[in-house]
């Protein structure tokens, strides 16, 4: 498990992501023990999450721990969900463009950007406690939730993008030919060269001026893609919080949308 | 311990160089995280005493004193100590974790320098108590102090992460991120753990009774009736 952490410590460092570490053009994040971690960060967030719930009815309702339960499983389900779901469509549409990357590496990449997405959430999870233990207001909770679910995904795919923003340049590196290599060399410093360094920076900073890319194209429109579907996830595998008036199941009617609902929560927060 | 005038001494420049920014406060500093919780417990505890003692210092309203002198250095500790994990976690993405040892040195010594700025007000607000009876005035009064100290504060924590900015502009960006973390959980943090004044009508608690709530909610609420909604 330690060896696991370290792993995803690995990546959210950025040293699995280095250009150095791309060389091959492909990405080595191990898949299996990167997985287990993620759930276990998603899964403490959904205790987190749940602890409105029971701090609410103060610990004696049954319901409010089946509430902390369901929530502990459901988080991470609502993350590889939203990800099996987008997942046949990026595949079609990076083959179609013809992209180089493997659906290997794909996959591997779209774990790692789960464990940052993860790893974010679950850091902010004592935040969520503290406000559980001291506010009383639903709409309150559920909005604050919507935040850092929010926070959480804009870093993790902002991560996607720029580690495949690298593979693409390594790429590019591979496939020039030798010959063209040496004349550059002889012309200028290359430029390349720097690029497969040990640079130690972090998985966001941008490397080099990329050229116009048809796969990223398809990785930024797959980013919104993944928004939308992730939200409406969270909607559909509702309740997260637990609403004060209602008893706990393990999901609910089929019913308006996320949108909806956030729109909604801002206004009874306003008491409207 | 062997030649306890000389620690002082050396505490005492340390709380010096705290307020000077002394780069030595930073790295590797002259204070170590002993002193400096020390120094937040002690300074804290004096501001807080002076805070609580609004009602007076005799019978049930010596405890008021007690509970606020001992609710500054938790609302400090607290705040820090939950606003921390997700602050660490967006640093290391941002490629800043190698740094990390001298953020966190620079966010405690800021805690510190807060408390010291606080106790300094102490004066200002014991004058004010003596000139006023007013509960809502003393109040305003108080988060004055409060506000005053805060920005002082920051401002503090903006010269000792300048060589840290100078290295990674990002880190501008983490400074930015960890004022608002820790504001938003030091306002409701605030507003958990009252009374600190302890008003004159109510009998002595350390927490007040149904105080449990949201600060924003509340917030939220004041503007819509304001507004007329």
């Amino acid at each position: 498990m330690i060896k696991w952490f370290k792993q995803l410590d690995g990546i959210l460092r950025g040293d699995a992501t280095r250009m150095s570490a791309l060389k091959e053009g492909r990405i080595e994040t191990p898949i299996g023990g990167i997985s287990v971690v993620t759930v276990f960060l998603g899964a403490t967030y959904g205790i987190c999450m749940g602890a409105y719930a029971v701090i609410r009815t103060g610990g004696a309702d049954h319901d409010a721990y089946m509430q902390m339960l369901a929530s502990a499983v459901k988080l991470p389900l609502l993350f590889f969900l939203t990800l099996l779901v987008t997942l046949p469509s990026l595949y079609v549409f990076n083959a179609l463009v013809g992209s180089r990357l493997s659906v290997v590496s794909v996959i591997r990449l779209l774990i790692a950007m789960l464990g940052v997405m993860l790893s974010v959430l679950a850091a902010f999870g004592p935040i969520i406690v503290f406000f559980s233990v001291s506010t009383e207001s639903y709409p309150f909770m559920k909005l604050l939730n919507v935040l850092i679910a929010a926070m959480a995904g804009v870093l993790g795919l902002a991560f996607l993008l720029k580690t495949l923003h690298r593979l693409v340049l390594v790429q590019e590196v591979i496939d020039t030919p030798q010959q063209f290599l040496e004349a550059v060399d002889e012309d200028q410093d290359v430029e390349d060269d720097e690029l497969l360094t040990d640079n130690p920076a972090g998985v966001l900073d941008p490397v080099g001026e990329g050229t116009s890319n048809r796969a990223r194209s398809v990785f930024r429109v797959w980013v919104v893609v993944f928004s939308l579907v992730g939200a409406q996830m969270s909607w559909v595998l509702r309740p997260f919080i637990g609403k004060p008036d209602m008893p706990f199941t393990w999901f609910r009617e089929r019913d308006s949308n996320f949108f909806i609902d956030v729109l909604d929560a801002i206004a009874k927060l306003f008491g409207a | 311990m062997d030649n306890p005038p000389r620690t002082m001494k050396a505490r005492l420049i340390g709380i010096d160089d705290l307020l000077r920014a002394r780069p030595r406060v930073v790295v590797g500093s002259a204070l170590g995280p002993r002193q400096i919780i020390l120094i937040m417990i002690a300074f804290g505890f004096v501001y807080g005493a002076v805070m609580g003692s609004f009602g007076g210092v005799t019978g049930e309203r010596f405890w008021q004193v007690v509970y606020s002198a001992t609710k500054v250095p938790l609302l400090l500790t607290l705040t820090f100590a939950i606003s921390l994990p997700s602050f660490f976690i967006i640093n290391t993405i941002l490629g800043l974790r190698d740094d990390f040892a001298k953020a966190l040195r620079a966010l405690v010594a800021t805690q510190a320098a807060l408390t010291v700025v606080l106790a300094s007000f102490a004066p200002f607000t014991a004058l004010w108590y003596a000139s006023s009876s007013d509960y809502q005035s003393a109040l305003l009064f108080n988060t004055l102090m409060f506000g005053s100290a805060s920005i002082t504060a920051q401002l503090l924590l903006l010269r000792l992460y300048r060589p840290l900015i100078a290295r990674n502009p990002r880190h501008r960006v983490m400074v930015r991120l960890w004022l608002v973390i820790y504001a938003f959980v030091g306002i409701q943090m605030g507003w958990v753990l009252r009374p600190f004044i302890g008003s004159p009508d109510v009998a002595t608690t350390f927490f007040r009774q149904g105080a449990w709530g949201n600060a924003y909610v509340e917030v939220a609420h004041i503007i819509m009736r304001v507004l007329g909604w």
